[in-house]
């Protein structure tokens, strides 16, 4: 209970910080936004022909979605080096809070602005017209799954934050996952892939979260499609937080 | 039961830093008890062993009755502290800070928004409070920093260095709060600080470390009491050799107790120093020594520091109180 109640406290904390230095966030929002238009409008056209896909706006909102929730899920390692660089982070481990709670409330917030975030660009991506299969209960999933991603993924970064407190790390431990999101069917289904790039793309997680969510946007409720990418997420998050609750072991002596 | 006990408390850093040596404390309920020594002499790492923030390599330590191995959080729960180096957030406010401190301790809403009022008024900084602290000077984060460590209302309370980098208004108005709290409630203080004559003046108890380890301890007056003699401090305009020589003149000058060299003088110690004075500057202007400056002092915390450790506690001014990255020392 105080876990949870504290949790909510800092991600509290962390958005209000958010409030106050927008700058990040905006860019989170525009680059995947970005991308978006530039890649409808480079492949739109062909994207039928070449690899059967007719509606290439919903084929792609998935991937700027993931994209735009990544990079959200960047700042809760930097702020946390940067907690620990200011001595707040030892101002905070002086409290009576259980200690998994100083670190769960800034990955929370990353999850918060994921959501956030991916209902601004389902919103402009339906407004550019892109279909949505499965309607208001479908995207419903989709920002809950894409808030979920987000705070599993920032266990990366938190992870390398309280291992090293040092934001450069945080910040190239994160971005050495970066790839990830690309060795997926990201512009086209693994169909079309060469043999290599299919074999690596069907051990990836973000394979089964992008195809999770294109069944939710364009095909409906395929249950197969779903449930694969919410274990991919769920495996991931499973993943961070050990990783993220081994480094908090180790620096809090 | 003692506030803080500690029995052969020994910190190792690598390679082979000694910093706390093996110290044995006994601190009653309610007092003030000052911890004095120079810079590196290990009293931060005391005070992050006994608040749990560090593992003691060996050795065991209890407050209020819990070891600190065995139930940390508890310790937390009990104890108020103030680290050294400030520990802020910066684009939080004072009161949104303060706040949520006191809430991570589990104190409910209505009654951290009380405490906290409380406490902003306490250092004067209720008219501050709904600033974001990026806007506050050294010595304001510094106040903030400090009643911090009050949140939760604490028995037994650590400030590592609390005056340091405040102005004397300021400093003298924490040691009224610290006392009032002690009168008042009985809480405990374990205080650090480089100014003796503030140890002199408010702490029921000291202990002097020197390199890791007590050197000296008890109460003010009973170390002044060790030294019975007086202080005749000279110093000499043409240096060392005159120095060399007057010491040494000094050391079979009758009565003396004892002789100490530090930097640019030479300290006698003797009963009675006033009747002594005029014998010790004849004696010298014989051997052709003329002091430049002669000084004589009752005993104070100084002389003890100084027999205890061989030299003298310079207070060092930190440089940019609640600073940045440069001003963080140990
Ligand atoms: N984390 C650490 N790693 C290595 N050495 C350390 C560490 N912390 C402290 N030390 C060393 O331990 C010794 C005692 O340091 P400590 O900070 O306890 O001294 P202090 O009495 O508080 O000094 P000051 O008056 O400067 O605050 C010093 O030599 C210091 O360099
Ligand atoms: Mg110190």
């Amino acid at each position: 209970m105080r876990v949870l109640i504290d949790t909510l406290l800092l991600t509290r904390r962390a958005l209000r910080e958010t409030v106050r230095q927008p700058a990040n966030e905006a860019v989170n929002a525009f680059i995947p936004l970005f991308f978006y238009v530039v890649t409808v409008g480079g492949l739109g056209e062909v994207a039928s022909q070449a690899f059967g896909v007719e509606d290439y706006k919903g084929f792609q909102l998935p991937v700027a979605i993931l994209q735009g929730a990544a990079g959200v899920a960047s700042g809760a390692g930097l702020a946390m080096t940067l907690d620990i660089q200011s001595g707040y982070f030892e101002k905070l481990m002086l409290t009576s809070t259980p200690r998994p709670a100083v670190v769960l409330g800034r990955m929370l917030a990353d999850g918060v602005k994921a959501v956030i975030l991916t209902v601004v660009i389902i919103g402009l991506a339906l407004a550019y017209g892109s279909g949505f299969e499965t309607g208001p209960l479908g995207m419903l999933l989709l920002v809950a799954g894409s808030g979920v991603f987000a705070l599993g993924y920032s266990g990366i970064g938190m992870a390398i934050a309280l291992k090293t407190g040092s934001p450069q790390a945080a910040n190239a431990g994160f971005v050495i996952f970066f790839p990830l999101l690309f060795l997926a069917p990201t512009f086209a289904p693994t169909d079309v892939f060469a043999d290599w790039l299919a074999a690596v793309a069907n051990v990836n997680p973000v394979t089964y979260i992008l195809e999770g969510q294109r069944a939710l946007i364009i095909d409906g409720w395929d249950a197969g499609a779903i449930l694969g990418g919410t274990a991919a997420i769920a495996g991931i998050c499973a993943f961070t937080f050990s990783l993220t609750m081994m480094a908090l072991r180790g620096r809090v002596a | 039961m003692p506030a803080i006990a500690a029995s052969q408390l020994v910190k190792h850093f690598a390679p082979d830093i000694r910093a706390v040596d093996g110290i044995d404390l006994d601190i009653p309920e309610g007092q003030i008890f000052g911890f004095l020594g120079q810079n590196g002499s290990g009293k931060t790492t005391t005070v992050r062993m006994l608040t749990t923030l560090t593992k003691p390599t060996s050795g065991s330590a209890s407050v209020d009755g819990i070891d600190i191995a065995k139930d940390p959080a508890a310790i937390r729960r009990r104890v108020g502290v103030a680290l050294q180096e400030v520990g802020l957030d910066e684009l939080q406010t004072g009161r949104e800070l303060l706040t949520l401190q006191a809430r991570l301790f589990g104190i409910d809403g209505k009654e951290a928004k009380r405490r906290v009022n409380d406490l902003l008024e306490v250092v004067t900084l209720t008219d501050a409070a709904d600033r974001p602290l990026k806007g506050y000077s050294g010595g304001m984060k510094r106040r903030l920093d400090l009643v911090c460590a009050l949140v939760n209302e604490p028995r037994i309370v650590f400030l590592d260095e609390p005056t340091t980098g405040l102005d004397p208004v300021t400093r003298d108005a924490v040691w009224q709060y610290v006392q009032q709290l002690n009168k008042d409630r009985g809480v405990t203080f374990f205080l650090t600080t480089q100014y003796l004559e503030e140890a002199d003046r408010l702490c029921h108890e000291i202990a002097i470390m020197d390199a890791g380890k007590i050197v000296a301890e008890g109460t003010p007056s009973a170390l002044k009491a060790t030294i019975a003699a007086d202080a005749i401090t000279l110093s000499f305009a043409d240096g060392t050799s005159a120095l060399d020589r007057a010491e040494e003149l000094l050391r079979t000058f009758e009565g003396a107790e004892d002789v100490r060299r530090v930097e640019d003088s030479v300290v006698l110690y003797i009963r009675d120093g006033a009747s002594a004075v005029a014998q010790v500057v004849r004696s010298l202007d014989e051997a052709g020594l003329s002091p430049a400056q002669l000084r004589l002092t009752h005993p104070t915390l100084d002389d003890v520091f100084l027999r205890a450790t061989g030299h003298y506690l310079e207070p060092q001014e930190s440089p940019a109180p609640g600073g940045g990255a440069d001003a963080r020392a140990h």
